[in-house]
């Protein structure tokens, strides 16, 4: 067996975890005089952060971009016919990709700005790190639960401890809504372990059940992963758990987390429930449109920087729904794209939010604007970023959303003018947001002596403006990489 | 003609241009921004323009041979034998969505390359000395090129996917040079209300690339305009049967659609928005809060004109879509008059000159509904001259002025400025078309007559709505000749009025105050571009008629416009009766006249008319009550809908989900026992039964184990 580079990737940040709360535990929490914690345990957990992410590349290296099926596969029974399994393709390589070079952005971004518990914190990421890259790399299905779940504990956490003021209600919030569905995933992941009598997600492919099981099993898969995304009604956990969450943590909700929903419905809804998928796309169609529209026009109307940019994330992730179930190689395509840009896009965009968060400790609109005159660089960053969440051809919005709009077009022209609405209402509300806040006279007089992006900042927004204007312009890079997964996807669509 | 690398240079040139000037303005200074920038562009000009010469020059007869072989000295594929396409690189490639970055060097490409590259040249130069106040220069000028480099990428696009690039790239830069004062709140709010309604038009434009996708299985104009012109079979990808691509019906919405109707309407509605058409018209007059130089290039000159060139580009389509084209002719006639009966009653003068373009790119649409693409085109290329003379002229007024742009605090500017006033006079009599039929005339003359001759030779066809189009091309060429004399006697004739400034007219404002005293001639800078333009303006329909319209039309187009076998109209237009071609030049003298009468000899009668507050006036000043009829519509409904939401995601979405299960479990717990503590498991314990029961009803609702 080759070394097995994916238990690598997957288990080095909580090796880190496990190393820091070993030194921590033989030497006792390092405090500042002034009672800060000294942030020394911050840069280790960046160095495992920033380990992964070498390995990741190194995995990515290693990965044939032109093969077909799950390659780097590792396989070890663990118990009662589940094996410990792991594999990935193109689409999950990408989302790994992802995940390892956000999470240093992440814990770079709360350099400074977390003062309290700072060990606490820097495990609860590396740990969240290997559940989701966990979850990417999965293919047992219990394997896949087990990560899936435990990655609720380190957010839950993250949001609980470090978050704002209504923390408690959001966590609890964010908990309750991510279980309800997971208790549905629960009982079909025992269901489909109990009549296929395995849990291994290449064998569960090529099992047919029945049509009558195929639609439980899709509604259970489904209900967790919905909310993941999350798809309209059931994400109101998420505009509360962005404005509650501390900077670093809606970075990885926005970019990492929410992605596990679309993958789900990739690597399990389309293959394993083919004819459950096709009844349900009309009902898909439905919610993801009116996500679209909907949260579009609430974000409009939101005082809060950060809830008006999570309810722009609930519409971007209709279009990743719309295309997926368009059951069209364009439209999947699309969707993995809209995914993968959406994660370095609203990334950028909740950084930007929390550069001037830090400075002011508000994130009321009202509070800002003018700020060109203060900070030059950082409203490029942000024209930039706003142009590509509103999807300016160029840059990596325009890419996922034209797609996926092809493929729903060819499934649904209904589908496809809904969603083309949310074009409209994306500029609406995000030109009304960079107005606010950045155009127009200083009014609030705090904001005289503002200070533009410093160099921490700048480390964490450059990487990702770069990636966004890249696959803008050369989004072929990701679509030759991500072709066979969805040809994957969709293969048993075609021949159910 | 050029080679390939000369071309490259002037369709990426501006853009690189713009990145040095935008991020490295640091080091290079506003100086070195400016020269990089200028010097980038006009360089780009004067090969366009000796492209552009060349090409006509071979197209005319003796040089056929020349520029046959355009397609073969480069070797490249082509669709048809006057294209030449240069890939750069591939975009996006997914399941036959295959889109490439790639010049497509053809006629519509080469007039578009010059008029572009042209005029924002010479705006580069005159910026010098009109924005030589402004601190933000580098900013100013590193925006100028990126509208520049976007809508070459536009014009230049070999498919609609690129299109849409340029399309949007050129909305994300008026957007940033219409805001570009962005410490004030008209500008801004004029950015935003000119990239969303684009975006509304956008909206049908992306609709119809999706149409077009799924019909033809590709966004490459090459094979989709083939197979329309060849009528060749199609097989769309979903939801409608193969067939003749003239046949092919499909569904959208509710509706089963001809296929090239349906694409052809939805490519209009972009059109519509981007070349402020009736209906999405309502951005352009607050666009003149920008820059004057900005006006004159992007809202006249160049980006307004974009979807006068997309309906041309795609003219195959418009050929076997009667309906769209009787839509776009319909359309493009009332916004001619509509627009220009705004136009009389507007004080702003740049307003008055916004309306008017307004109004000429419907004469465009509907030369281009009615079947004249070439016409269309042409008045196109000379517009371009006399507007941006027009606009630039107005700017140097207003520099001149000291920022004044209420033509009512004007008058007598002409002894002041005298230059300007030239200027400004050789752009009204070309716009206003002033010339004698069939022996010369300016460039106006050439390019509107032949829209008027050809409209009316499509009425006698039987073209749906040309009759109309006629009529109302001859009311709004009287209204154009009232309007654009009214701004030239307010501005520059009669006696100087009370220097007084109203401060909600006084937009153009450079940030550095107001000077009082005498206006005074702007600076060389700014009266080179006027110099050259006005020389377009007298020489430019002359030099190209024959080449754009008479008798070349043919071999100067070479297939990049099309036409079906009945559509004849652009030969027909030499059979109409005499007094057509008279029409036209009667209606302008009347209106000259009576812009006499009431400006010039009865100073006062105007404002008289106004103060009298009849209802057409009324109207008339009021944009026929658009922007009201907007805001009380779609803008507050769309912002009741999403407070509505707002609400409703707290209230309903919340209050039935987890606020509902909470206070749920509060009042059980209240309620049935004492003997749960922990919250979480309360919760989780509703949740567990909620799912029992809920699983137990769908259980027995699918029938149960049996």
């Amino acid at each position: 067996m080759d070394f097995p580079i994916l238990s690598a990737v997957t288990f080095l940040p909580l090796a880190g975890a496990i190393l820091i709360l070993l030194i921590r535990a033989l030497t006792g929490a390092q405090m500042r005089p002034d009672g800060s914690e000294d942030d020394r345990v911050l840069y280790a957990g960046l160095l495992f952060s920033i380990a992964t992410f070498v390995v990741s590349v190194v995995m990515f290296l290693s990965f044939d971009t032109s093969g077909t099926g799950y390659q780097l596969v590792e396989e070890v029974d663990w118990f009662a016919g589940v094996k410990y399994k792991m594999g990935v393709d193109g689409m999950s390589v990408l989302l790994i990709l992802l995940t390892t070079l956000l999470t240093p952005i992440a814990l770079i971004a709360s350099i400074g700005s977390i003062k309290h518990r700072l060990t606490e914190y820097v495990v609860s990421f590396l740990i969240l790190e290997t559940f989701m890259i966990g979850v990417f790399c999965a293919l047992d299905l219990v394997v896949f639960y087990v990560f899936f779940e435990a990655g609720l504990i380190p957010m839950f956490i993250v949001i609980g401890v470090w978050g704002g003021v209504d923390r408690i209600y959001a966590s609890f919030k964010f908990f309750l809504y991510t279980l309800l569905g997971s208790l549905f995933m629960l009982a079909a992941v025992v269901y489909m372990y109990l009549t296929a009598g395995t849990s291994d997600v290449v064998v569960l492919e090529q099992f047919e059940f029945s049509k009558s099981a195929q639609i439980w099993l899709w509604l259970a898969f489904f209900s967790s992963f919905a909310v993941k995304l999350p798809m309209w009604p059931v994400h109101t956990w998420l505009p509360d758990a962005h404005v509650q969450a501390p900077t670093a943590g809606s970075v990885i909700l926005a970019a990492v987390l929410l992605k596990m929903g679309g993958y789900g419905f990739l690597r399990f809804n389309l293959p394993m429930f083919p004819d459950a998928s096709l009844f349900f796309q009309p009902f898909v169609f439905v919610v993801s449109v009116v996500a679209i529209v909907y949260a579009s026009l609430v974000a409009w109307r939101q005082t809060d920087m950060k809830k008006l940019i999570a309810y722009s994330s609930v519409a971007h992730m209709g279009f990743v729904t719309l295309g997926i179930f368009s059951f069209t190689e364009i439209g999947v395509q699309g969707a993995i794209f809209q995914m993968l840009s959406h994660g370095l896009i609203s990334g950028a965009l909740f950084l930007i939010v929390g550069v001037v968060y830090d400075r002011m400790h508000t994130r009321d609109i009202s509070a800002y604007g003018g700020l060109v005159h203060r900070m030059p660089v950082y409203a490029s960053f942000f024209m930039l970023f706003t142009m590509a969440n509103v999807g300016l051809p160029g840059t990596s919005g325009f890419v996922g959303e034209i797609l996926t709009m092809v493929g729903a077009f060819q499934a649904n022209t209904w589908a496809a003018a809904g969603a083309a609405l949310g074009v409209i209402f994306s500029a609406v509300y995000m030109l009304t947001l960079y107005r606010r806040t950045v155009f127009g006279e200083i009014t609030n007089p705090e904001l005289d002596t503002i200070q533009d992006v410093n160099t921490k900042e700048l480390i964490c927004l450059v990487p990702l403006a770069f990636g966004t204007i890249l696959l803008g312009i050369l989004p072929n890079l990701i679509f030759d990489i991500t072709r066979e997964s969805s040809l994957h996807a969709l293969a048993q669509m075609a021949g159910g | 003609m050029l080679p390939d690398q000369f071309i490259q240079f002037i369709v990426l040139g501006p853009g690189l241009a713009a990145l040095i000037a935008g991020l490295f303005q640091r080091f290079i200074g506003d100086r070195g921004a400016m020269v990089v920038t200028t010097a980038t562009v006009g360089l780009a000009g004067i090969f366009s323009l000796y492209q552009l010469f060349a090409y006509a020059a071979g197209a005319g007869g003796a040089g056929h041979v020349e520029h046959a072989s355009l397609a073969a000295d480069t070797g490249a594929a082509t669709s048809y034998v006057g294209q030449h396409i240069i890939h750069l690189i591939t975009w996006m490639d997914v399941g036959g969505f295959k889109a490439d970055w790639a010049i497509r060097v053809d006629a519509m490409s080469i007039v578009m390359m010059a008029v572009i590259t042209g005029v924002s040249g010479l705006v580069h130069l005159y910026s010098w000395g009109y924005m030589a106040d402004d601190p933000h220069k580098a900013r100013f000028f590193s925006y100028l090129s990126l509208f520049t480099f976007a809508m070459l990428m536009l014009v230049t696009a070999d498919n609609f996917i690129q299109l849409f690039f340029g399309w949007e790239g050129v909305g994300l830069a008026s957007y940033l040079l219409i805001g570009f004062w962005y410490h004030k709140d008209a500008p801004n709010d004029a950015a935003i209300k000119a990239f969303v309604t684009n975006r509304v038009g956008d909206f049908g434009l992306a609709l119809g690339i999706m149409a077009v996708f799924l019909v033809f299985g590709s966004v490459e104009f090459g094979p989709v305009l083939t197979a329309i012109k060849e009528n060749a079979e199609v097989v769309p990808l979903a939801l409608a049967e193969a067939g003749a691509v003239r046949e092919v019906v499909v569904p959208f919405l509710a509706w089963d659609i001809p296929a090239l109707e349906l694409i052809g309407v939805l490519l209009f509605i972009g059109a519509m928005g981007k070349s402020a058409q009736f209906f999405l018209h309502v951005w352009l007059p607050d666009a003149m809060e920008g820059p004057t130089p900005v006006s004159a290039l992007i809202h006249a000159a160049t980006m307004v004109t974009a979807g006068v060139y997309l309906v041309c580009l795609v003219s195959p389509i418009y050929e076997y879509a009667p309906f769209a084209a009787s839509m776009i002719a319909l359309i493009g006639a009332v916004t001619a008059l509509y627009a220009a009966t705004v136009g009389m009653a507007q004080n702003d003068i740049k307003r008055v000159i916004a309306y008017s373009t307004c109004s000429q790119l419907g004469y465009m649409f509907f030369a281009a509904g009615i079947g004249a693409y070439e016409a269309a085109m042409f008045h196109l290329f000379t517009h371009a001259f006399f507007k941006a003379l027009l606009f630039l002229g107005a700017g140097s007024v207003i520099h001149g002025a000291h920022h004044e742009q209420d033509m009512r605090n004007m008058g007598g500017f002409a002894r002041y400025m005298p230059l300007t006033y030239g200027a400004m006079m050789i752009g009204t009599i070309a716009i206003i078309g002033l010339g004698i039929p069939h022996v010369w005339g300016l460039s106006g003359f050439f390019s509107k007559d032949a829209i008027i001759e050809t409209a009316f030779a499509a009425g006698t066809n039987g073209v749906p709505f040309a009759q109309l189009a006629f009529w109302f091309g001859i009311v709004a060429a009287l209204l154009t000749s009232f309007y654009s004399w009214r701004l030239i006697y307010m501005t520059f004739h009669g006696p100087r009025a009370e220097p007084h400034h109203d401060e909600a007219h006084a937009h153009d404002d450079h940030g550095h105050g107001h000077h009082h005293g005498d206006p005074h001639e702007s600076p060389l800078v700014m009266l080179i571009p006027l110099g050259v333009l006005s020389v377009g303006a007298v020489f430019g329909g002359w030099y190209f008629y024959d080449a754009f319209v008479g008798h070349d039309y043919k071999e100067f187009w070479d297939g990049a416009i099309y036409a079906a076998k009945e559509n004849t109209v652009l030969k027909d237009k030499y059979n109409v009766p005499e007094w057509v071609f008279w029409a036209p030049l009667i209606v302008t003298v009347t209106g000259f006249v009576i812009a006499t009468f009431t400006y010039l000899f009865n100073r006062g009668v105007g404002q008289r008319i106004a103060d009298s507050g009849g209802p057409l006036h009324g109207l008339f000043a009021n944009k026929w009550y658009f922007d009201e009829l907007y805001n009380a519509t779609l803008v507050r409904g769309s912002a009741w809908l999403g407070d509505l939401f707002k609400i409703g995601d707290k209230k309903v979405v919340d209050g039935i989900g987890p606020d509902g299960v909470a206070s749920l479990v509060r009042w059980s717990s209240r309620r049935l026992s004492a003997m749960h503590t922990g919250y979480l498991y309360h919760y989780a314990f509703v949740i567990i039964g909620a799912a029992l029961v809920f699983g137990a009803i769908l259980f027995w609702r699918s029938g149960g184990a049996g």
